[in-house]
C-alpha cells in the first residue's frame, strides 16, 4: 500500500463517519443530539479497534467507542455474526458511562466476511428510572440496563428486546425512532465502506487498519519524546450542591523514552453516594481527549493515537466507580478531568493549555402538566459558564469546555413547555482578570406559567469553588443556584410550586497570565 | 422589441459584465474589482462592454441585472457606520452568547466572530410576547423613547429590533418601530418579524443585526447605481440578484440587504440551472474551483437547492460554526477550502497532506514565480503536464515549471516519493477532499449524490472535474462556454423570484386552516407586490406554497412543496403522505404512529422564464490538432493531443485522454472518457 493510497483511504474512512454523523443528527428526536450534537459515529476494524471517527460534540462518546469495541467483539466474535446483525448496549462500564447513551454496532460484511463495524452512540431522551440527575441511590434506580445483545439477528429485529426497551422509557416513540436511526446509520455507513473497498480493490480492512493505528501511535509517541521527562502535578477542587468537596488530583508522568504519558489520579476523591461517579472508560476518554487537544491536535483520533496515554485510577475512586455506584450525571465530574491535567501540562507546554473553565455544563430538566392537563417532560437543556483563557487569547464567554455542546434556544423551549425565561445575560467581570481574561458566566432566570406543581432536576457545579487562573491570573467567579432567592444545597429533584422562580448564575473561567 | 440585456457581477477579485442580444450574440468584459468604490468598476465595465458592442445605453431595453459582493464586504471589513440593536429587556447578550457552541471541540484555540452590533449599542426594552403569541407585557413607551434619544445623540443611522417570540406575533416590534419613527425620523429600521420571522432567537437576531448593519452602506450604493444608470442613458430599473436565486428590484433589495449576501454565487448556480434545463437534466452539480476555494451546488429539476440558514464571515479557518448565522433562503452552496493555491506538505504522520493552508494568489503557487516556495495544487497540475507553462492565461503569464518540479521533489524526499508521484498524490487528494465534502453535504441534506453530472467551471474546475466525477460515481462532465463570466451570464437568465417564510407551529392533526390561509395569503400578496415592482405582470407570476415539516418532537425540518390544489382542498392526509415520501427518500426510514407537524409556511413567487435565452454557439473553425504533450494521469501516462477550444467543431467527437485549452482554464479529459461538442457550445465528457 503506497503512502498516497493510505492517505486517500484514511480520509475516506473519516469522511464516511462524518457523513453518517450528520445524517444521524438530522434524523434523531433526542433534543441533545439534534440541537447540541451529543453523539458519535465511528468506523472500527473487525477486531473492534477504532480507526476513524466523526468530529462531533462529545469526546466522552467518541473515545468510549474504543472500549465498546472491545466489549462487543468479546461478546460476539466476528465469525459468529451474520449479515443484517446489529448489536446494542448501554452498559456504563463497557460503553459510555451512563444508561442514556445507547451504543449500536453494525458489522460490515464484504464477500461474506466481517471486515469491520460502524458504531454509533447517542444520548437518548429517556431510559426510565430516575431521569437525568444525580439523585439515584444506586445504578439500578437509574433505569434500563441493556447488556451487549443482538438488536437485529440477520435483518430480523429482536421483538422481545424492542418491547422491553419500549416499556421501560417515558418516551417510547422517540427512543425506538432513534434506535432505528442508529440502525439506518450502520446500514448506510456499511454500504459506503463496501463501495470504497470495491473502488480500491481491497478485500479486507486489516492492513489499512494496522497502518492507521501504527502510524498514529508512532506519531503520538514521537511528539511525547520531544517533551521534558518528569512527573508534573495538577489539582482541581470543585463542589456540587449536596456533595462534599470533590478533588481531582493528577500526577502526569512523561516518559520520553517510551513516548508515553501516565496520568495517575490515585489521590482523587472517593466515589460519591450521588449519581456523579465516572466509570474508568469515561475517565480514559477524557484523559485521551485532553492530551490530544494539548499535545497532538493534528494527529487523527483512533486506538493508536490513544494508546500512549495511560490512566491509573484505583477502583472505588470517583474516577473509577464500582458497581453499584450511581453514574447518571457523571459528566459533571468527567468534564473536570481536563482541569488538573492541563495544570500539569502548563509546566510543559503552557502555550497549548487553558486556565480552568467553569467545568460541567449546567443541565436542567423540568416536567409536569400544562394548563390543559397535558404532561410535558423536557429533555435535558444546558447552560454554559465561561471558558478558561488561553496563553494568547481570552476565554470564550458562556461556552463550555471540554464539551462543545450548544444551548437549546429559549424560543424552542418556550414553544414546547410552559416555561418562561425572565433573563439570560452575561455577567461581565465574572471571568478571571489577567493578561488574557477568562470567559464570563451568565445569569439565567426562569419560571413556569402554570397553576400546578412541577418538578425540577438541575445539575450544577462550582457554586463555592472558583475556576483557577494560570500564571498569576485571577480566578473566575463561582456560580449560584437559587430557588426563590434561596441558595440550593440539595442535589435531588424538587417538587416546585407554580409560582417558584429559578435563578442560575454559571461560573466564570480563569484568566491567563498576569495583567499589566 | 427587447433587444439588449446586460448583467454586471462584482466579485471579490473580478468585475464581469455580459451584454446580450436577443438573437444570441453576446459581448463580455472582465476587469479588476475596485474595492475602494465598487460603483467605479461597475460603470467602467458597462462602458467597456457597450464600447465593444458599439451599442448605446439607450439601446439596452431588456433587463439590467447586478450581482454584487457589497454586503459581504461590509460584514467582513466591519467598516459600516454604527448600528443599534433593541431586544427584550433581560436578554441584551443574545449576540454575544450565540448558541454557546464550540464548533471544533478538539481545537483549544477556537475563535468566534465579534457581534456586528456591540453591547453598548444594544438596549433592553420592557415588553414580552409569549410563545403562543399573546402579549404578556405591552411595550413600555417611555423606555423606547429614552432609547430613541440616545440613538439620536449617538448619531445611529440604523437599528435592528428583535424581541422574543416576535416571529409569532409582530405587534410589539411594530409598536417599537412606530415610536422610533416618531422620535428619530429617517432612521433605518429592521424588524426581525419582517426580515426573518422564524423561531430561534439567536439566528433571528443575527440576521436582523446583519440587515441593520449593512443597510446604511447598501442603500446609498444601490441608489448611486440606479442614479448613475439613468445619467448614462439606461431606461430600465436595475434588478438585483439575491441569495435565494432570483432577482428583485433595487429598492426592495435596499430594504433587505441581508437577502443579497450570496448574490454572485447564486448567479453562478442559476447559470448551472439554466444549462440543466437547456440540456434536459433532472439533476446537475455545479462545480466551480478557483484559487483558494471550490464551490458546488446541486441543481434539481432545473432549480438550485435552497437552504434556509447559512453562515457569513467564517472567521476561523472557514469552519462551520465560526461565522454569523443568517436565517434567510439561500442557494445551498457547498464551500470547500480547496483550490489551485492549496499547499501540499508532509504531516505528523509522515503522509502527504493537501491544505488547509493556501498560498492564494499572493505569493501563489511556486510556478507563479512570486516568491511561493511550498508546492501547491497548481504546481502539481503543471508538473503532471496538465497545464502548459507557455499558455497559462492565454500566454500572458509564463509558469516556472522547473521551480514547481523542484518544490515537489523536495517534498518527495521527505516522503520517499519522486516528484511525479507527489504531484499525482496531490491531484488525487485534492479531488478526494472535494468529493468527500460534496458527499457529506449531500448526505446531510438527503440528496442522492451518486451519478449526478457535473458542470465544471472556474480556473481549476475543468482540470479536476473528471476525477471528482469518478469519485462521485458520475459519468458526465459538462464544460459550458463563457465559463469565465458564468455568474454574470447566470444573472441574465434568471427570472424574478422572491421567497418568503413564516413560522407557525401546528400539528397536521389539529390544523387551523384559517391561520394557515392567512399566512399564505399575506405572503402571496407581499411577493406579488415585490415582483410587479420588478417588472412582472401579475398574471405571469407563479406562486408555489411549501411547508417545513417534521415528525412531532424532531427539530430538523424538510421543506415539502405542495401542488396548488392541495391547499385549496385542505387535504392533510395527502400532505402527510408527501412528507413521508420525501422523508423516506432522504433517510431511508418511515416512522409509523407519529404525528407530523408544520413548523413554517413558505411562499415562492416566480416570474416568467426568459425567452430567447439562446446562446450563440462558439465560432466554427477547422479542427487544428495543435500539438501533443506528455500528461501523467491517475493510472498511467501518455502522449495526448492538445486542442484549442475555439477550434472544436460542433458535434465533433474525440476520445480521451486529451487536453482542451481555453484562455482562462484547461480541460483535462482522463483516459476512459470521450468528448462531444453540442449545439449550445457545451463540451460533454462521457465516461466509458
Amino acid at each position: 500500500m503506497d503512502s498516497v493510497l493510505i492517505r486517500v483511504l484514511w480520509n475516506n474512512l473519516v469522511s464516511i463517519a462524518n457523513e453518517q454523523a450528520r445524517a444521524l443528527r438530522r434524523t434523531t428526536f433526542s433534543p441533545v443530539v439534534r440541537e447540541a450534537g451529543d453523539l458519535a459515529v465511528a468506523v472500527l476494524d473487525r477486531r473492534g479497534r477504532l480507526i476513524a471517527n466523526a468530529v462531533t460534540g462529545a469526546p466522552g462518546h467518541i473515545n468510549t467507542m474504543r472500549t465498546a469495541g472491545v466489549a462487543f467483539t468479546e461478546a460476539f466474535p466476528a465469525d459468529t455474526l451474520r449479515p443484517g446483525d446489529h448489536l446494542i448496549t448501554n452498559d456504563p462500564w463497557l460503553a459510555s458511562s451512563h444508561f442514556f447513551d445507547i451504543t449500536i454496532f453494525s458489522p460490515i460484511f464484504y464477500q461474506g466476511n466481517v471486515v469491520g463495524f460502524i458504531g454509533s452512540c447517542i444520548h437518548h431522551t429517556d431510559v426510565g428510572g430516575y431521569g437525568m440527575g444525580a439523585g439515584a441511590r444506586d445504578i439500578h434506580e437509574e433505569g434500563l440496563w441493556i447488556p451487549p445483545l443482538k438488536l437485529y439477528d440477520g435483518d430480523v429485529p429482536d421483538k422481545a428486546l424492542h418491547a422491553i426497551i419500549k416499556r421501560n422509557t417515558r418516551e417510547p416513540e422517540h427512543v425506538i425512532g432513534d434506535i432505528a436511526a442508529q440502525v439506518s446509520c450502520g446500514r448506510i455507513g456499511s454500504e459506503r465502506i463496501v463501495s470504497l473497498m470495491e473502488r480500491y480493490g481491497l478485500s479486507d480492512l486489516q492492513r489499512l487498519s494496522d497502518v492507521i493505528i501504527a502510524r498514529s501511535e508512532e506519531a503520538t509517541r514521537e511528539r511525547i519524546r520531544q517533551l521534558p521527562a518528569g512527573t508534573y502535578h495538577g489539582e482541581t477542587r470543585f463542589d456540587i450542591p449536596g456533595s462534599d468537596e470533590i478533588i481531582l488530583r493528577a500526577a502526569v508522568t512523561i516518559d520520553n523514552v517510551k513516548g508515553e504519558i501516565i496520568s495517575d489520579f490515585t489521590e482523587s476523591s472517593d466515589a460519591s453516594p450521588l449519581g456523579i461517579n465516572v466509570c474508568l472508560n469515561y475517565t480514559i476518554a477524557y484523559n485521551a481527549f485532553t492530551m490530544h487537544c494539548c499535545l497532538t491536535p493534528e494527529i487523527p483520533n483512533n486506538n493508536g493515537s490513544m494508546e500512549p496515554f495511560k490512566v491509573i485510577a484505583p477502583e472505588g475512586s470517583i474516577l473509577n466507580a464500582r458497581y453499584p455506584s450511581p453514574v447518571s450525571a457523571r459528566h459533571v465530574v468527567g468534564m473536570h478531568v481536563p482541569m488538573p491535567l492541563m495544570k500539569a501540562l502548563y509546566q510543559v507546554t503552557p502555550e497549548t493549555v487553558l486556565a480552568e473553565s467553569a467545568g460541567g455544563l449546567w443541565s436542567v430538566q423540568i416536567f409536569g402538566r400544562d394548563q390543559s392537563e397535558r404532561p410535558f417532560a423536557s429533555s435535558m437543556f444546558n447552560f454554559s459558564g465561561g471558558m478558561g483563557a488561553r496563553a494568547n487569547k481570552n476565554g470564550l464567554s458562556a461556552t463550555c469546555y471540554p464539551a462543545g455542546i450548544s444551548a437549546v434556544p429559549m424560543e424552542v423551549l418556550e414553544a414546547e413547555m410552559p416555561i418562561v425565561f425572565d433573563r439570560k445575560e452575561l455577567i461581565r467581570g465574572t471571568g478571571g482578570d489577567g493578561q488574557y481574561r477568562g470567559g464570563d458566566g451568565q445569569v439565567v432566570e426562569f419560571h413556569l406559567e402554570t397553576d400546578k406543581s412541577w418538578m425540577l432536576n438541575a445539575i450544577v457545579s462550582r457554586t463555592a469553588h472558583h475556576s483557577d487562573g494560570l500564571g498569576g491570573a485571577e480566578a473566575g467567579a463561582p456560580g449560584k443556584f437559587e430557588i426563590n432567592g434561596k441558595t440550593v444545597t440539595d442535589p435531588r429533584k424538587f417538587v416546585m410550586a407554580p409560582e417558584d422562580r429559578v435563578l442560575l448564575v454559571t461560573p466564570g473561567g480563569g484568566g491567563f497570565g498576569q495583567s499589566k | 422589441m427587447a433587444d439588449y440585456s446586460i448583467a454586471v457581477d462584482i466579485g471579490g477579485t473580478f468585475t464581469d459584465v455580459v451584454l446580450r442580444h436577443s438573437d444570441g450574440r453576446f459581448w463580455v468584459d472582465k476587469t479588476l474589482t475596485t474595492p475602494h468604490d465598487l460603483t467605479e468598476g461597475f460603470f467602467g465595465a458597462i462602458s467597456a462592454v457597450l464600447g465593444k458592442a458599439n451599442v448605446s445605453a439607450e439601446m439596452v431595453d431588456d433587463v439590467a441585472v447586478h450581482a454584487t459582493t457589497v454586503v459581504t464586504n461590509a460584514v467582513i471589513e466591519r467598516r459600516a457606520p454604527k448600528a443599534a440593536l433593541l431586544v427584550t429587556a433581560g436578554f441584551r447578550d443574545v449576540l454575544a452568547i450565540r448558541d454557546e457552541c464550540r464548533s471544533d471541540i478538539f481545537d483549544n484555540q477556537l475563535e468566534v466572530p465579534e457581534p456586528l452590533i456591540s453591547i453598548d449599542l444594544t438596549y433592553g426594552i420592557v415588553e414580552r410576547t409569549r410563545a403562543d403569541g399573546t402579549i404578556a407585557a405591552q411595550v413600555d413607551r417611555q423606555s423606547v423613547e429614552a432609547v430613541a434619544k440616545e440613538l439620536a445623540a449617538n448619531g445611529v443611522e440604523s437599528v435592528a429590533v428583535c424581541l422574543l417570540n416576535s416571529y409569532k406575533n409582530p405587534a410589539n416590534e411594530r409598536l417599537v418601530r412606530q415610536i422610533l419613527q416618531e422620535k428619530c425620523p429617517g432612521i433605518l429600521i429592521s424588524l426581525s418579524s419582517d426580515i426573518a420571522p422564524q423561531m430561534r432567537e439567536y439566528p433571528r437576531a443575527s440576521t436582523t443585526a446583519l440587515n441593520a448593519y449593512t443597510a446604511p452602506i447598501v442603500k446609498p450604493y444601490l441608489e448611486a447605481l440606479q442614479h448613475g444608470l439613468r445619467r448614462v442613458g439606461f431606461k430600465q430599473d436595475l434588478l438585483i440578484m439575491i441569495s435565494s436565486g432570483g432577482v428583485i428590484s433595487s429598492d426592495v433589495a435596499a430594504t433587505s440587504p441581508v437577502r443579497m449576501i450570496e448574490s454572485g454565487p447564486a448567479a453562478g448556480a442559476l447559470a448551472a440551472a439554466y444549462y440543466a434545463k437547456r440540456l434536459g437534466l433532472d439533476a446537475l452539480l455545479s462545480f466551480d474551483m478557483g484559487g483558494t476555494t471550490a464551490k458546488a451546488c446541486f441543481i434539481q429539476n432545473g432549480t438550485p437547492l435552497v437552504t434556509g440558514t447559512f453562515e457569513v464571515d467564517r472567521i476561523y479557518r472557514f469552519q462551520q460554526g465560526s461565522g454569523l448565522p443568517v436565517t434567510m433562503p439561500c442557494i445551498d452552496l457547498i464551500e470547500i477550502g480547496a483550490g489551485g493555491g492549496s499547499i501540499a506538505s508532509m504531516d505528523k504522520l509522515k503522509l502527504l497532506a493537501v491544505g488547509p493552508q493556501s498560498a492564494g494568489s499572493n505569493p501563489g503557487p511556486v510556478c507563479y514565480g512570486r516568491g511561493g516556495t511550498m508546492p501547491t495544487v497548481t504546481d502539481a497540475d503543471l508538473a503532471l503536464g496538465m497545464l502548459d507553462p507557455e499558455r497559462f492565461l492565454g500566454g500572458e503569464m509564463a509558469l516556472d515549471e522547473d521551480g514547481a518540479q523542484h518544490a515537489l521533489a523536495r517534498l518527495g524526499q521527505d516522503l520517499g516519493l519522486d516528484q511525479h508521484q507527489v504531484a499525482l498524490g496531490i491531484y488525487k487528494l485534492v479531488g478526494e477532499s472535494m468529493a468527500a465534502a460534496i458527499r457529506a453535504h449531500a448526505t446531510e441534506k438527503g440528496v442522492d449524490w451518486r451519478g449526478v453530472p457535473l458542470l465544471a467551471f472556474g480556473g481549476a474546475g475543468p482540470v479536476h472535474a473528471c476525477y471528482v466525477a469518478e469519485l462521485l460515481e458520475s459519468s458526465t462532465v459538462i464544460y459550458p462556454p463563457m465559463a469565465s463570466v458564468l455568474s454574470a451570464f447566470g444573472a441574465l437568465v434568471t427570472p424574478v423570484r422572491l421567497d418568503l417564510v413564516r413560522s407557525e407551529l401546528t400539528s397536521l392533526a389539529e390544523m387551523n386552516w384559517s391561520i394557515a390561509s392567512a399566512h399564505i395569503e399575506a405572503m402571496s400578496q407581499e411577493a406579488t407586490r415585490a415582483l410587479v415592482k420588478a417588472g412582472c405582470a401579475a398574471g405571469e407570476l407563479v406562486i408555489s406554497v411549501l411547508a417545513d415539516m417534521r415528525y412531532r418532537g424532531q427539530h430538523n425540518e424538510l421543506t415539502v412543496p405542495f401542488p396548488s390544489d392541495l391547499i385549496v382542498r385542505r387535504d392533510v392526509v395527502e400532505m402527510k403522505h408527501l412528507f413521508e415520501q420525501i422523508y423516506h427518500r432522504n433517510y431511508g426510514v418511515k416512522l409509523d404512529d407519529l404525528d407530523v407537524e408544520i413548523v413554517a409556511w413558505r411562499v415562492t413567487a416566480n416570474g416568467p422564464e426568459h425567452q430567447g435565452s439562446r446562446v450563440e454557439p462558439a465560432k466554427v473553425a477547422t479542427t487544428v490538432r495543435n500539438q501533443t504533450r506528455l500528461v501523467r494521469f491517475p493510472g498511467g501516462q501518455s502522449e495526448v493531443p492538445v486542442y484549442s477550444r475555439s477550434a472544436l467543431k460542433r458535434h465533433e467527437k474525440l476520445n480521451g485522454p486529451l487536453v482542451i485549452e481555453e484562455r482562462e482554464t484547461t480541460i483535462i479529459i482522463l483516459p476512459g472518457w470521450n468528448v462531444e461538442v453540442d449545439d449550445n457550445g457545451c463540451i460533454h465528457a462521457i465516461r466509458g
